[in-house]
């Protein structure tokens, strides 16, 4: 088994990378792989506490929760994206970490593959 | 070095031109599905006529009405399980582009 690490420089609602990004360590975390999350710019909207689930909506709070529980996944934000949009330790869901980009940096430098996924 | 890129868009990326790889894979994700399914002219995409393995998201494929017999036999479909996979056992570096 292996680590992946993805970093997604995406947004949220109505965002096909963030959907695919969270989908992919979905999957890798079934076949018994690690993945760290990196989430940055509106990405970081994800950890938001207190999101509904509508029809018709990409509701991906839940599939990360589920993630959380694993043991095999970690989800950070990005602190300044989250700042600057007024997210703080706070206003975040339990099991969703907040730091500067060292932690990505460290965990692509740690991990067996990394994919790097770009803004929209 | 055995490379992959993530193409997500329906067009050819210039960026494919200067990639060299001893083993290049193109995975199609995202609006990058309609490469694997529409013909252009009667022709499949250009993209395809590259020195590459291909590979389209299934869920992709199916969000946009696509079905495993539009796609171009150069191109296996894969699902998220079968992307891991690629990830882990078949590519060393990737690029999203």
């Amino acid at each position: 088994m292996g680590k992946l690490t993805i970093g997604c420089f995406s947004s949220l609602v109505g965002s096909m990378t963030l959907d695919f990004a969270v989908k992919l360590a979905e999957a890798a975390v079934k076949k018994g792989h690690e993945v760290d999350l990196w989430l940055s710019s509106n990405g970081t909207m994800l950890g938001k506490k207190g999101q509904s689930k509508f029809r018709d909506y990409s509701y991906l709070a839940g599939t990360v929760e589920e993630l959380l529980k694993t043991g095999k996944f970690r989800i950070t934000n990005c602190e300044a994206c989250a700042k600057a949009r007024g997210i703080d330790k706070g206003d975040t869901m339990e099991g969703f970490g907040i730091h500067s980009m060292d932690w990505y940096l460290a965990s692509a430098f740690d991990a067996d593959k990394v994919i790097h996924i770009g803004g929209e | 070095m055995k490379l992959a890129v993530f193409v997500n868009q329906y067009d050819e990326p210039a960026i494919l031109d200067r990639l060299k790889a001893d083993k290049f894979g193109i995975i199609l994700v995202q609006n990058g599905v309609y490469h694997a399914a529409v013909k252009q002219n009667g022709e499949p995409s250009s993209i395809l006529s590259r020195n590459a393995e291909f590979y389209a998201l299934q869920e992709d494929l199916q969000s946009r009405g696509f079905s495993d017999g539009d796609v171009d036999s150069k191109v296996k479909v894969i699902n998220f399980e079968g992307l891991v996979d690629l990830i882990f056992n078949d590519y060393e570096k990737f690029m999203w582009l």
